[in-house]
């Protein structure tokens, strides 16, 4: 599980590699965690699910969990990128209510501004 | 007249109903082989030969002899690398007296009643579709000869005798098609179940609780479960042996036989199939691995049920143990009382087929303390127990289906998991099919206890009323 985590205009921008299922949420958890704790001043983050191609019911739960997460400390969460299969995950389980959705990253950025 | 159905050759869109030949895909919940079956048996075409491919033992199962239709149904194998039409082109005694072809899939949508003298009307006439022929009809040698030798025939086509020729050559055409049958055009085919004024068709079986919402139109298909607070419609085809679990809405979609939906999902412009996801409009299929939220509705869980059985069987030890004493007590003063006596009943099993299983039945309607004891105690199910720690009989599961009365329940049933405790020990106005299907797909250690539980409370506190 790669994930690449960088800092544009004061927002975290968090790439996801691949694959959000159940194999994979401890480590993209273990190191959103790990970045956040080196990085306390963001408070808000874009997703970027570009990579993603599959995601299950516990990548799904994981990216909530996260949202909760950021939210209880002030910020926000949008998520960029979302591609068709994960899209079709998002749509019949009600997600996309729950989740601020753009096309781009660029897009998501711009919303914070 | 004669008829040749080639339901050999591939089509790649339907790829994504893997383990379903498209022959035998439901349009408004009739398998696509059924429509052409049924025209061929309005039309007074009796011998109709099917060319196989894959899944040719399904078409083969679901077709049968013909008997269903009236008509005589041969079976043949299409070869590797053989065109739908070259088999028509080398079987010359079979179009002595006209042919009926069809070649792909390939759907005779009706433009409105169909015309009672149908095809002793239609001029000969071929349909052609990406380089190949999917349908073709000439009533004499001669005529049929000219179209193999490449004559377009007819001007007018099926359109003649008001058949809209449907190609379904991709996803996106096979949702169209059911979404325009459940819009209204599906009356003028046969169908099954109830059909409602406001243009719906509600299967046989189907349980629906007051607060769900069924919004016209809709097709669903025979023993299916809508949960509680859910909303099916409009535009939705449901399949046979759907369940569709509470607060979930469901529109413009559809579901195919056997499949699970869970709680709170919204299932709108999606076509699904088990466990399978699959957007109409580019065929983009996702498979769901997560069972709590779509799932086949038949799933095999071998060893889950294994060890279920095993820890159950403990279970049942256990309560036998507790039972024995106080039944040789209590039976021999119901017998002497003459309140109650078994009687052998035959159920279906199985194993054997058949199985003799002793039935406690009240001889005489009157009070006896004996009785409600003996009722409380649930020593009536004392030789089920017995039974099942003989591996006779499960602990905990489906009520077992009598010979002959629940014959029809058996046929429809894949799983069946004769029990000792069942859902109908505490809720006897369930229906029993709606509730094997129902425990096939929950079935676990957890259901199992919770029924076996249920079904000795409910014993010991409703005895004797």
């Amino acid at each position: 599980m790669v994930v690449t985590c960088s800092k544009e205009h004061g927002i975290g921008v968090i790439q996801v590699g691949k694959s959000l299922t159940s194999a994979t949420t401890d480590a993209f958890r273990e190191q959103f965690s790990k970045w956040q704790s080196v990085e306390p001043d963001v408070k808000n983050y874009v997703i970027d699910l570009k990579q993603v191609d599959f995601m299950d019911s516990a990548g799904l739960g994981t990216l909530i969990a996260v949202l909760k997460c950021v939210t209880e400390a002030g910020g926000d969460m949008k998520i960029a990128c979302l591609q068709k299969k994960p899209r079709m995950v998002f749509e019949i389980t009600r997600a996309y209510k729950v989740f601020e959705i753009y096309d781009t990253v660029d897009e998501a950025l711009k919303m914070f501004n | 007249m004669k008829a040749i159905f080639h339901v050999g050759a591939a089509h790649p869109w339907a790829d994504a109903f893997a383990g379903v030949p498209w022959a035998l895909l439901p349009i408004a919940n009739r398998p696509l082989l059924d429509y052409w079956l049924e025209t061929c048996a309005e039309q007074g075409i009796d011998h109709v030969q099917i060319i196989l491919g894959d899944g040719a033992d399904q078409i083969e199962s679901f077709a049968g002899d013909g008997t269903r239709w009236g008509i005589r149904i041969q079976y043949g194998f299409a070869r590797v690398g053989e065109r739908p039409l070259d088999y028509v082109r080398q079987s010359h005694e079979r179009r002595d007296d006209g042919l009926l072809f069809v070649g792909g899939p390939f759907f005779l949508r009706r433009r409105k009643a169909f015309h009672a003298g149908g095809f002793q009307i239609l001029e000969a006439c071929r349909f052609n579709h990406a380089d190949e022929t999917w349908f073709l009809f000439g009533k004499t040698a001669v005529e049929v000869e000219t179209l193999l030798a490449g004559d377009a025939g007819s001007s007018r086509g099926l359109e003649q005798i008001h058949i809209h020729p449907f190609p379904i050559d991709r996803m996106a055409a096979y949702y169209d098609l059911n979404m325009k049958m459940v819009r209204g055009e599906f009356s003028r085919y046969l169908t099954a179940g109830y059909g409602m004024a406001d243009g719906s068709s509600v299967g046989y079986n189907v349980l629906t609780p007051p607060s769900a919402l069924l919004r016209a139109p809709i097709i669903i298909g025979n023993d299916c479960r809508i949960g509680a607070m859910s909303t099916v419609g409009p535009n939705a085809v449901i399949a046979d042996h759907v369940i569709v679990d509470s607060h979930s809405e469901l529109s413009n979609c559809i579901i195919l036989q056997d499949t699970y939906i869970g709680q709170n999902l919204e299932i709108h412009r999606k076509i699904i199939f088990g466990r399978r996801l699959i957007d109409p409009d580019d065929g983009t299929v996702v498979e769901i691995d997560d069972s709590w939220v779509v799932a086949r509705n038949r799933p095999d869980m071998r060893t889950e049920d294994f060890i279920r059985y095993c820890i159950l069987w403990f279970l049942a030890l256990g309560v036998s143990l507790v039972q024995v004493l106080p039944f040789l007590i209590l039976y021999p003063l119901v017998r002497i009382t003459r309140i109650g006596a078994y009687r052998r009943q035959l159920f279906h099993d199985p194993k054997t087929g058949y199985i003799g299983l002793p039935v406690f039945q009240k001889i005489e309607n009157r009070r006896s303390v004996v009785y409600t004891l003996f009722r409380a105690a649930a020593l009536d199910r004392f030789p089920w127990l017995v039974l099942a720690l003989r591996g006779r009989l499960f602990v905990c599961g489906q009520p077992p289906m009598r010979h002959p009365q629940d014959d029809d329940i058996i046929t429809q049933l894949t799983h069946y998991y004769p029990a000792v405790f069942s859902y109908s020990d505490y809720n006897k106005d369930n229906d029993r099919l709606a509730d094997a299907l129902w425990y096939v797909h929950v079935r676990s250690l957890f259901e199992d206890v919770k029924i076996l539980i249920k079904s000795l409370l409910h014993r010991f506190f409703r005895a004797g009323r």
